[in-house]
């Protein structure tokens, strides 16, 4: 009896386990290793933040390295801690944002799980998510040595303004000069057309992918799409990258129309807000699904599907997408996405990570919170941790916030 | 005269609220400002009075409900005093977009506080260098737009270009001080210097350049009271919210021989060109001014600024006195510690702030420790 009970369950975790994970794994390892394998050798490398413009590195087959995605891998390892104490030792204060105390400790020591990033040829920096960026690449470029390209956004407050747009045009010509600066190469244009053809092709997949999500049950959680995402954080724009999600997407549909939800039962659907807690997932994970709770849908993720990108125009439309990203807009926007991803996903309420480290992601939080409630009636809980310093976690406190809060649900 | 003067500047140093209360009842119509990049001429020249806010020391009882606890204490107490109703004169605020902090500042003071004017500056980071200036041009351009459209009428630019005079010879007057100061120790000392320059945060520009004008003549008429303070120090970081860094400084033997503040030098550097046209001027001048740590020149300006600073006012150590969560300063303090120390030859010491729970008793053990190495006592 016991053992069929078991065996029942086993296959019922093996049917709800999403196949795709392992190609996904398989396309990151692949991607590093070939990073790392490219140090010393006549390949570019260059590191940059994840908002900023990748596709013309790939035009220029540059390899696009990415410390933030780096930096999640050493916080899901439960590394990032010692990596952001080396910073410390160093003079930088530990408020500063994990990430990048992360990154300077894992430069200067090799350290984390693949040992390390590969040295950089130069630098790409995007402040379209934060300022921190900015003095986090000063203090790269500085340690290595290596130019450093700002792609300067400034903040979005309202519709995009004329001289916003001009300015983040001409810094893409800007860039793309820069690119031919530092590989000896031309620009190809039918080369970057192909490119962002690709680009656009990723992310149109990607936002479908996460629509998927509106059915119930949810075929995955957001915790899924924050680990499915690397490959359009990192490799957007690659014919490999378009493939593996299209598989991702045939298997998603495929699950919405067998009905095969990501937990065993759901009972309600909530919206994350924030970087995700690396060092925290399965925890957070099994407690969400033991609550029968699904996080459906989340504003990180869903930062990664900028609609209205224009092949005709891939430049142009390039630089207005990288300028209004979700961390560069005002509150009453910010709120606006929240609200339609809570109307389009029907959920129950939000959870709100206030994240010690990262000021633009958090700060706002409290009164975004509150329009939240206004405009959709729904409750809001709002968890404090820190996206890679787990020293800042209080797990029991953590946890029974939640429970109490996804109780009270209804 | 001089020493009257002083402890007047000290005093509405210490409480600047009421005296901005006051432009109000006499008529005037304070617009508060955070941030040394604010366009002021543009405010002034619309009849308006720049008052800067730069944080208090209290308790909070109204931000925390939409404000973290990581946040900086200058934003914090800032929005406090907003929500408590303690900033009733204001006719609005203007918001700079520096740091992540401010940039969210921005919205949320906005919707939370009821004044008349809300307006935004939006900066590059990229600062002089050719391609941010167009950028920074019709911002600025934009800007004034914004206050002419609040006021229901156009700003000539003849009235800005002459707002820009006013503001130049402030600036002009400010060099002066702190010019005197250094040659001078003897005769000007830190806290004076400081505390003349700081009350301009808090009256009309005019105001301020006839005082800067009668203590500078008192000051070069003065003769020198006794030794100049056997260690002199450079102060480079934020805001100084208060005077008290200095009296302590004082209390202890020591003297601030110049500053790398934004409420002090780099509040005043660079006067406004005559080019092109008003917002072309002023557009150029934030541009190209001594850098602020959110903005970016090149790689080197900060230090090679800040190790020629040391060098040419001869201070014999550097106090970093910052806010607690404040990413531009913190980012820099390892990099520049290591300049001064390399470059200079200067030790250094980080003082992390908030002035909600502001401890003078743990400042001056600290500053008294840091002192007494230096004086090799
Ligand atoms: S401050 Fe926030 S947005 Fe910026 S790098 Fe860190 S985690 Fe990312
Ligand atoms: S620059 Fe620093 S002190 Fe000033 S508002 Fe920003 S975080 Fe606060």
């Amino acid at each position: 009896m016991n053992g069929n009970r078991e065996r029942q369950e086993g296959d019922d975790r093996e049917r709800r386990r999403i196949k795709s994970t392992a190609a996904m794994r398989d396309l990151m390892l692949k991607y590093y290793m070939e990073a790392k394998a490219a140090e010393g050798t006549e390949k570019k490398i260059a590191w940059i933040t994840s908002g900023g413009p990748v596709e013309p590195l790939i035009c220029f087959d540059v390899i696009p390295v990415y410390p933030e995605n780096h930096g999640a891998m050493c916080g899901a390892a439960h590394m990032n801690v010692e990596l952001c104490e080396v910073a410390e030792g160093m003079g930088f204060s530990r408020d500063l944002c994990s990430y990048a105390r992360g990154d300077i400790g894992s430069a200067v020591t090799k350290g984390g799980p693949i040992g390390g990033l590969p040295r950089p040829d130069f630098l790409v920096c995007c402040n379209n998510i934060c300022n921190t960026v900015l003095k986090w690449y000063e203090e790269l470029s500085r340690f290595f040595g290596v130019p450093l390209y700002i792609y300067d956004t400034p903040f979005v407050r309202g519709p995009l303004p004329d001289h916003t747009r001009d300015f983040a045009v001409r810094q893409m010509e800007e860039y793309i000069a820069f690119l031919e600066r530092m590989t000896g190469k031309e620009f190809d244009e039918h080369r970057f057309l192909d490119v962002a053809v690709k680009s656009f092709a990723a992310i149109s997949l990607w936002a479908q992918i996460l629509s998927c999500n509106t059915a119930r049950p949810a075929p995955m959680t957001c915790f899924d799409a924050f680990i499915l995402m690397a490959p359009i954080v990192t490799l957007r724009g690659t014919q490999e990258v378009v493939d593996f999600y299209e598989g991702l997407l045939r298997e998603m549909r495929q699950r919405v129309e067998e009905g095969i939800g990501i937990l065993p039962a759901e009972r309600r659907r909530l919206l994350w807000d924030n970087i995700p807690i690396w060092y925290e997932m399965r925890n957070l994970g099994r407690l969400f699904m033991e609550l029968e709770t699904c996080l459906v849908a989340d504003t990180y993720t869903n930062a990664w599907t900028f609609e209205g990108v224009d092949p005709e125009r891939p430049l142009q439309s390039m630089a207005e997408a990288y300028t209004e990203v979700y961390l560069n807009i005002n509150l009453e926007r910010m709120s606006d996405r929240q609200v339609s991803l809570a109307e389009k996903f029907q959920v129950d309420g939000m959870v709100m990570h206030s994240n010690r480290s990262c000021k633009p992601y958090s700060l706002g939080q409290y009164d975004l919170a509150r329009e939240f409630t206004r405009r959709t009636g729904l409750p809001v809980l709002i968890i404090e941790a820190d996206h890679t310093d787990s020293r800042w976690y209080h797990r029991t406190e953590v946890e029974g916030r939640i429970r109490d809060f996804v109780e009270n649900l209804l | 005269m001089e020493e009257e003067l002083v402890n007047q500047c000290v005093r509405l140093w210490e409480e600047p609220l009421s005296h901005m209360a006051r432009i109000r009842e006499q008529g005037g119509r304070p617009v508060a400002y955070f941030c040394s990049y604010a366009p002021e001429e543009i405010l002034h020249a619309a009849g308006l009075t720049p008052v800067r806010l730069l944080g208090s020391m209290r308790t909070i009882t109204h931000a925390d409900a939409h404000l973290q606890a990581y946040c900086c204490s200058v934003a914090r107490t800032d929005l406090d005093m907003a929500l408590a109703g303690e900033l009733s004169f204001l006719e609005g605020a203007v918001f700079v977009q520096t740091c992540d902090t401010m940039m969210r500042l921005s919205d949320i003071w906005r919707r939370n506080t009821g004044f008349p004017f809300h307006g935004d500056l939006v900066l590059p980071v990229r600062m002089g260098e050719e391609i941010s200036l167009p950028f920074m041009v019709r911002e600025v351009g934009r800007f004034r737009r914004q206050v002419e459209e609040y006021l229901g009428s156009r700003l000539e630019d003849e009235a800005l270009w002459e707002s820009i005079r006013v503001y130049n010879r402030n600036r002009a007057l400010a060099e002066e001080v702190y010019r005197l100061r250094s040659e001078n120790p003897g005769l000007v000392d830190g806290l004076s210097a400081a505390a003349v320059l700081t009350a301009g945060f808090w009256m009309r520009k005019e105001e301020h350049n006839a005082l800067l004008e009668r203590f500078l003549e008192a000051a070069r008429e003065g003769v020198p009271e006794g030794e100049p303070a056997a260690v002199q120090l450079l102060v480079t970081g934020s805001v100084c919210t208060t005077p008290d860094l200095y009296r302590l400084l004082r209390e202890l033997g020591a003297d601030v021989v110049d500053d790398d503040l934004c409420s002090g030098h780099r509040y005043f550097d660079c006067p406004v060109e005559d080019e092109g046209s008003p917002e072309e001027a002023l557009a150029a001048r934030l541009w190209r001014r001594v850098n602020c740590p959110s903005k970016h020149q090149s790689l080197e300006d900060r230090a090679t600024r800040l190790v020629t600073q040391v060098k040419e006012s001869g201070a014999e150590g550097v106090i970093f006195y910052l806010q607690s969560f404040c990413e531009p300063h913190l980012f820099d303090v390892p990099y520049l510690k290591r300049k001064l120390q390399e470059e200079a030859g200067v030790p250094s010491l980080v003082l992390e702030t908030e002035l909600q729970s502001f401890s003078r008793g743990q400042l001056r053990t600290r500053l008294q420790a840091f002192i007494e190495t230096i004086a090799g006592v």
